[in-house]
Protein backbone atom coordinates (compact mmCIF):
# COMPACT_ATOMS: atom_id res chain seq x y z
CA UNK A 1 0.00 0.00 0.00
CA UNK A 2 2.86 2.60 1.07
CA UNK A 3 4.81 1.33 -2.30
CA UNK A 4 1.53 2.08 -4.11
CA UNK A 5 1.12 5.61 -2.49
CA UNK A 6 4.41 6.14 -2.87
CA UNK A 7 4.22 4.93 -6.84
CA UNK A 8 1.70 7.24 -7.43
CA UNK A 9 3.12 10.63 -5.78
CA UNK A 10 6.63 9.83 -8.01
CA UNK A 11 4.62 9.71 -11.53
CA UNK A 12 2.17 12.76 -10.20
CA UNK A 13 5.69 14.80 -10.06
CA UNK A 14 7.08 13.42 -13.31
CA UNK A 15 4.01 14.52 -14.99
CA UNK A 16 3.89 17.47 -13.43
CA UNK A 17 7.34 18.33 -14.47
CA UNK A 18 6.56 17.20 -17.98
CA UNK A 19 3.24 19.47 -18.17
CA UNK A 20 4.69 22.55 -16.36
CA UNK A 21 6.70 24.52 -19.25
CA UNK A 22 10.68 25.14 -18.24
CA UNK A 23 9.79 29.11 -18.16
CA UNK A 24 7.54 28.48 -15.20
CA UNK A 25 10.46 26.43 -13.03
CA UNK A 26 12.54 30.35 -13.98
CA UNK A 27 9.32 32.34 -12.81
CA UNK A 28 9.18 30.30 -9.14
CA UNK A 29 13.22 30.41 -9.05
CA UNK A 30 13.94 31.12 -5.37
CA UNK A 31 16.08 34.77 -5.06
CA UNK A 32 18.23 35.33 -1.83
CA UNK A 33 17.38 38.84 -0.08
CA UNK A 34 21.25 39.59 -0.64
CA UNK A 35 20.68 39.26 -4.20
CA UNK A 36 17.77 41.57 -4.35
CA UNK A 37 18.94 44.13 -2.20
CA UNK A 38 22.37 43.84 -4.18
CA UNK A 39 20.31 44.44 -7.52
CA UNK A 40 17.34 46.91 -6.05
CA UNK A 41 18.54 48.55 -2.64
CA UNK A 42 22.19 49.41 -3.15
CA UNK A 43 22.00 51.56 -6.37
CA UNK A 44 20.62 54.21 -3.53
CA UNK A 45 21.82 52.44 -0.28
CA UNK A 46 25.37 51.28 -0.99
CA UNK A 47 26.84 47.49 -1.18
CA UNK A 48 27.27 48.05 2.54
CA UNK A 49 24.07 49.87 3.24
CA UNK A 50 25.53 52.63 4.44
CA UNK A 51 23.16 54.59 2.33
CA UNK A 52 26.41 55.90 -0.24
CA UNK A 53 24.71 54.18 -3.11
CA UNK A 54 25.63 56.37 -6.63
CA UNK A 55 22.51 57.61 -6.15
CA UNK A 56 22.52 59.47 -3.35
CA UNK A 57 24.13 62.76 -5.20
CA UNK A 58 24.14 66.05 -3.40
CA UNK A 59 21.28 66.96 -5.51
CA UNK A 60 18.94 64.44 -3.93
CA UNK A 61 16.15 66.09 -1.33
CA UNK A 62 16.84 63.29 1.00
CA UNK A 63 19.67 61.01 1.84
CA UNK A 64 19.17 57.09 1.40
CA UNK A 65 18.38 55.33 5.19
CA UNK A 66 22.00 54.12 6.47
CA UNK A 67 20.58 50.34 7.00
CA UNK A 68 23.71 49.55 9.22
CA UNK A 69 22.90 52.01 12.08
CA UNK A 70 21.36 50.05 14.59
CA UNK A 71 19.64 52.75 16.40
CA UNK A 72 17.47 54.45 13.66
CA UNK A 73 16.92 50.88 12.40
CA UNK A 74 15.58 49.63 15.75
CA UNK A 75 13.16 52.43 16.37
CA UNK A 76 11.67 50.43 13.32
CA UNK A 77 8.95 48.12 13.76
CA UNK A 78 8.92 45.33 11.60
CA UNK A 79 5.51 45.90 9.79
CA UNK A 80 6.76 49.47 9.45
CA UNK A 81 9.84 48.03 7.42
CA UNK A 82 7.29 45.49 5.68
CA UNK A 83 5.23 48.81 4.88
CA UNK A 84 8.18 50.42 3.20
CA UNK A 85 9.32 47.94 0.94
CA UNK A 86 6.12 47.17 -0.54
CA UNK A 87 4.86 50.64 -0.22
CA UNK A 88 7.91 52.77 -0.40
CA UNK A 89 8.31 55.57 2.10
CA UNK A 90 5.17 57.12 1.86
CA UNK A 91 3.91 54.67 3.81
CA UNK A 92 5.56 55.72 7.11
CA UNK A 93 5.25 59.38 5.58
CA UNK A 94 8.69 59.63 4.33
CA UNK A 95 10.27 60.42 1.06
CA UNK A 96 8.41 59.06 -1.86
CA UNK A 97 12.24 58.79 -3.58
CA UNK A 98 11.64 55.04 -1.63
CA UNK A 99 9.72 53.86 -4.47
CA UNK A 100 7.01 50.72 -3.52
CA UNK A 101 8.16 47.38 -4.11
CA UNK A 102 4.55 45.72 -4.56
CA UNK A 103 4.77 44.96 -7.79
CA UNK A 104 8.35 44.03 -8.21
CA UNK A 105 8.79 41.69 -5.13
CA UNK A 106 7.06 38.78 -4.05
CA UNK A 107 5.80 38.94 -0.24
CA UNK A 108 8.05 35.80 0.83
CA UNK A 109 10.74 38.29 -1.03
CA UNK A 110 9.65 41.16 1.24
CA UNK A 111 9.56 39.26 4.02
CA UNK A 112 13.20 37.76 3.61
CA UNK A 113 14.39 41.28 2.38
CA UNK A 114 13.45 42.88 6.23
CA UNK A 115 15.37 39.73 7.63
CA UNK A 116 18.04 40.77 5.62
CA UNK A 117 17.77 44.60 6.78
CA UNK A 118 17.80 43.31 10.64
CA UNK A 119 21.25 41.13 9.32
CA UNK A 120 22.67 44.70 8.79
CA UNK A 121 21.30 46.46 11.06
CA UNK A 122 22.15 43.74 13.67
CA UNK A 123 19.69 45.05 15.94
CA UNK A 124 15.47 44.46 16.36
CA UNK A 125 12.56 46.35 15.75
CA UNK A 126 10.78 48.33 18.58
CA UNK B 1 -0.17 43.69 -82.24
CA UNK B 2 -1.14 40.94 -79.83
CA UNK B 3 2.38 40.56 -78.90
CA UNK B 4 3.04 43.89 -78.24
CA UNK B 5 0.31 44.24 -75.88
CA UNK B 6 1.71 41.30 -74.13
CA UNK B 7 5.48 42.73 -74.05
CA UNK B 8 3.03 46.27 -72.38
CA UNK B 9 2.20 44.63 -69.79
CA UNK B 10 4.30 42.36 -68.66
CA UNK B 11 6.90 45.82 -68.92
CA UNK B 12 4.04 47.30 -66.63
CA UNK B 13 4.25 44.67 -64.08
CA UNK B 14 7.93 44.37 -64.36
CA UNK B 15 8.43 48.04 -63.55
CA UNK B 16 5.34 47.61 -60.63
CA UNK B 17 7.24 44.93 -58.98
CA UNK B 18 10.88 46.63 -59.52
CA UNK B 19 9.40 49.62 -57.75
CA UNK B 20 8.22 47.51 -54.65
CA UNK B 21 11.16 46.06 -54.56
CA UNK B 22 13.32 48.75 -54.26
CA UNK B 23 10.72 50.47 -52.06
CA UNK B 24 10.94 46.88 -49.46
CA UNK B 25 14.44 47.54 -49.83
CA UNK B 26 14.97 50.85 -48.93
CA UNK B 27 12.56 50.42 -46.45
CA UNK B 28 14.20 47.81 -44.48
CA UNK B 29 17.87 49.48 -45.30
CA UNK B 30 20.00 46.10 -46.05
CA UNK B 31 23.07 48.55 -46.26
CA UNK B 32 22.30 49.41 -42.57
CA UNK B 33 21.73 45.44 -41.40
CA UNK B 34 25.00 44.26 -43.05
CA UNK B 35 26.75 47.29 -41.26
CA UNK B 36 25.39 46.80 -38.08
CA UNK B 37 26.87 43.07 -38.23
CA UNK B 38 29.89 43.68 -39.79
CA UNK B 39 30.76 46.13 -36.90
CA UNK B 40 30.16 43.54 -34.19
CA UNK B 41 27.21 45.11 -32.97
CA UNK B 42 25.42 42.59 -32.15
CA UNK B 43 28.36 41.31 -29.84
CA UNK B 44 26.48 43.82 -27.14
CA UNK B 45 22.90 44.50 -28.44
CA UNK B 46 20.14 41.88 -29.62
CA UNK B 47 18.39 42.77 -32.76
CA UNK B 48 15.79 39.84 -32.09
CA UNK B 49 13.23 39.45 -29.56
CA UNK B 50 11.73 38.94 -27.52
CA UNK B 51 14.29 39.24 -24.77
CA UNK B 52 15.05 35.86 -23.04
CA UNK B 53 16.52 36.80 -19.50
CA UNK B 54 15.53 35.50 -16.69
CA UNK B 55 17.83 36.15 -14.25
CA UNK B 56 19.86 38.77 -12.62
CA UNK B 57 22.79 37.62 -13.91
CA UNK B 58 21.88 37.63 -17.61
CA UNK B 59 21.10 41.15 -17.30
CA UNK B 60 24.81 41.63 -15.78
CA UNK B 61 26.52 40.13 -18.86
CA UNK B 62 24.87 42.51 -21.65
CA UNK B 63 27.23 45.55 -22.29
CA UNK B 64 24.42 47.19 -23.94
CA UNK B 65 21.09 47.44 -24.31
CA UNK B 66 17.97 45.20 -26.03
CA UNK B 67 17.54 46.83 -30.32
CA UNK B 68 15.00 44.69 -31.17
CA UNK B 69 12.26 47.43 -30.25
CA UNK B 70 14.14 50.04 -31.31
CA UNK B 71 11.71 51.13 -34.00
CA UNK B 72 9.57 51.05 -31.42
CA UNK B 73 11.47 52.75 -28.36
CA UNK B 74 13.45 55.61 -30.21
CA UNK B 75 12.15 58.67 -32.13
CA UNK B 76 13.04 58.79 -35.78
CA UNK B 77 16.45 60.98 -36.25
CA UNK B 78 17.45 60.49 -32.76
CA UNK B 79 19.60 57.08 -33.67
CA UNK B 80 21.01 58.62 -36.75
CA UNK B 81 22.40 61.58 -34.35
CA UNK B 82 23.97 59.79 -32.05
CA UNK B 83 25.32 56.89 -33.74
CA UNK B 84 27.25 59.75 -35.31
CA UNK B 85 28.13 60.70 -32.40
CA UNK B 86 27.26 59.05 -29.41
CA UNK B 87 27.04 60.16 -26.14
CA UNK B 88 26.19 58.07 -22.94
CA UNK B 89 23.09 58.17 -22.14
CA UNK B 90 23.34 56.43 -19.22
CA UNK B 91 25.57 58.06 -16.05
CA UNK B 92 27.19 54.69 -15.29
CA UNK B 93 27.99 51.99 -17.71
CA UNK B 94 25.34 49.58 -18.60
CA UNK B 95 23.95 48.03 -15.42
CA UNK B 96 27.04 48.78 -13.32
CA UNK B 97 27.05 50.83 -10.26
CA UNK B 98 30.41 50.81 -10.12
CA UNK B 99 31.85 52.36 -13.38
CA UNK B 100 30.99 55.45 -14.69
CA UNK B 101 30.14 55.58 -18.49
CA UNK B 102 32.83 56.87 -21.01
CA UNK B 103 32.42 58.01 -24.55
CA UNK B 104 33.66 54.48 -25.90
CA UNK B 105 30.79 53.46 -28.14
CA UNK B 106 32.36 53.19 -31.84
CA UNK B 107 31.16 56.36 -33.70
CA UNK B 108 29.47 55.80 -37.80
CA UNK B 109 30.42 58.02 -40.19
CA UNK B 110 27.15 60.21 -41.12
CA UNK B 111 26.35 58.14 -43.95
CA UNK B 112 26.84 54.95 -42.39
CA UNK B 113 24.59 56.65 -39.28
CA UNK B 114 21.54 57.22 -41.16
CA UNK B 115 21.66 53.46 -42.50
CA UNK B 116 22.00 51.75 -39.37
CA UNK B 117 20.00 54.10 -37.92
CA UNK B 118 17.41 53.39 -41.03
CA UNK B 119 17.64 49.54 -40.21
CA UNK B 120 16.69 49.86 -36.44
CA UNK B 121 14.21 51.66 -37.18
CA UNK B 122 12.81 48.68 -38.96
CA UNK B 123 12.69 46.95 -35.77
CA UNK B 124 9.48 47.57 -34.13
CA UNK B 125 7.40 45.70 -31.07
CA UNK B 126 4.08 44.58 -31.65
CA UNK B 127 3.17 45.94 -27.79
CA UNK B 128 3.38 49.75 -29.22
CA UNK B 129 0.23 51.43 -30.20
CA UNK B 130 2.40 54.04 -32.29
CA UNK B 131 0.88 57.55 -32.32
CA UNK B 132 -1.56 57.52 -29.54
CA UNK B 133 0.64 59.82 -26.74
CA UNK B 134 1.44 62.87 -27.09
CA UNK B 135 4.12 65.19 -25.44
CA UNK B 136 2.36 67.37 -23.17
CA UNK B 137 3.40 69.73 -19.38
CA UNK B 138 0.94 69.85 -17.17
CA UNK B 139 0.91 70.13 -13.18
CA UNK B 140 0.20 67.16 -12.68
CA UNK B 141 2.59 64.87 -15.13
CA UNK B 142 5.39 66.64 -12.86
CA UNK B 143 3.60 65.99 -9.52
CA UNK B 144 3.66 62.29 -10.39
CA UNK B 145 7.16 62.76 -11.37
CA UNK B 146 8.53 64.55 -8.81
CA UNK B 147 5.97 64.43 -5.72
CA UNK B 148 3.92 60.91 -5.96
CA UNK B 149 7.07 59.05 -7.27
CA UNK B 150 10.40 60.37 -6.87
CA UNK B 151 11.70 59.43 -10.50
CA UNK B 152 14.50 61.69 -10.02
CA UNK B 153 16.17 59.08 -7.15
CA UNK B 154 17.38 56.83 -9.96
CA UNK B 155 17.14 59.28 -13.03
CA UNK B 156 18.97 62.59 -13.29
CA UNK B 157 17.10 65.64 -15.32
CA UNK B 158 16.87 69.04 -15.83
CA UNK B 159 15.15 71.50 -13.23
CA UNK B 160 15.25 75.07 -14.36
CA UNK B 161 18.79 75.41 -15.05
CA UNK B 162 19.78 72.77 -12.26
CA UNK B 163 20.46 69.18 -13.31
CA UNK B 164 19.68 66.73 -10.51
CA UNK B 165 18.57 63.16 -9.70
CA UNK B 166 20.42 59.66 -9.26
CA UNK B 167 22.87 58.17 -11.13
CA UNK B 168 21.55 54.73 -11.90
CA UNK B 169 19.21 54.99 -14.58
CA UNK B 170 19.78 56.25 -18.17
CA UNK B 171 19.49 59.69 -18.23
CA UNK B 172 16.13 61.49 -18.65
CA UNK B 173 17.82 64.96 -19.78
CA UNK B 174 16.70 64.79 -23.47
CA UNK B 175 14.14 62.66 -23.14
CA UNK B 176 11.51 64.52 -25.41
CA UNK B 177 13.85 64.04 -28.64
CA UNK B 178 14.76 60.60 -27.73
CA UNK B 179 12.30 58.49 -26.86
CA UNK B 180 9.04 57.42 -28.29
CA UNK B 181 6.09 58.98 -25.73
CA UNK B 182 3.89 55.77 -27.15
CA UNK B 183 6.99 53.26 -26.36
CA UNK B 184 7.71 55.22 -22.77
CA UNK B 185 3.62 54.66 -21.82
CA UNK B 186 4.04 51.28 -23.06
CA UNK B 187 6.94 50.60 -20.96
CA UNK B 188 5.03 51.85 -17.56
CA UNK B 189 2.30 49.43 -18.46
CA UNK B 190 3.93 46.57 -19.00
CA UNK B 191 7.91 46.76 -18.34
CA UNK B 192 8.59 43.07 -18.71
CA UNK B 193 7.33 42.61 -22.18
CA UNK B 194 10.27 44.60 -23.01
CA UNK B 195 12.83 44.03 -20.19
CA UNK B 196 11.46 40.83 -18.14
CA UNK B 197 14.78 41.33 -15.84
CA UNK B 198 15.04 44.76 -14.83
CA UNK B 199 16.29 47.19 -12.17
CA UNK B 200 13.37 49.16 -12.33
CA UNK B 201 10.65 48.76 -10.09
CA UNK B 202 7.42 48.24 -11.64
CA UNK B 203 4.22 50.61 -11.65
CA UNK B 204 1.61 48.43 -12.71
CA UNK B 205 -1.10 48.46 -10.19
CA UNK B 206 0.99 51.43 -8.64
CA UNK B 207 0.36 54.13 -10.96
CA UNK B 208 -3.06 53.94 -12.58
CA UNK B 209 -3.06 53.67 -16.35
CA UNK B 210 -3.93 57.38 -16.36
CA UNK B 211 -0.80 58.30 -14.60
CA UNK B 212 1.51 56.23 -16.66
CA UNK B 213 -0.23 58.40 -19.19
CA UNK B 214 0.15 61.68 -18.19
CA UNK B 215 3.86 61.08 -17.09
CA UNK B 216 4.48 59.67 -20.53
CA UNK B 217 3.33 63.03 -21.61
CA UNK B 218 5.25 64.81 -19.26
CA UNK B 219 8.58 63.08 -20.07
CA UNK B 220 8.25 63.11 -24.08
CA UNK B 221 8.41 67.42 -22.97
CA UNK B 222 11.85 66.98 -21.80
CA UNK B 223 14.60 68.71 -23.19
Amino acid sequence: MVNLRAFSLIIFFVLYSLLIPTDSWAAVKFVSAKENYVFYCVSCHGPKGLGDGINATKTQPVTPRNHTDAIKMERISDEELLSVIKDGGRALGKSTMMPSFSSTLTEVEILALKDYLRELCKCVGK
Amino acid sequence: MKQNKLLIIFSFIFCLLLFGLSDALAKSSPAGKSIFKTKGCSSCHRRKGPSVDKEFSDLQKKKGPDLWFAGSKFKAGFLATWLANPVPIRPMKFYSLREESVRDHPKLEKEDAVSVAKFLMTLKSKKVKLGVVKAKKSASGRIIFEKKQGCYGCHKFKKGRNVIGGLSGPTLIGVGSRLNPDWIYAFLKNPKDFHPVGAMPIYKGILSEADMLTLSRYLATFK
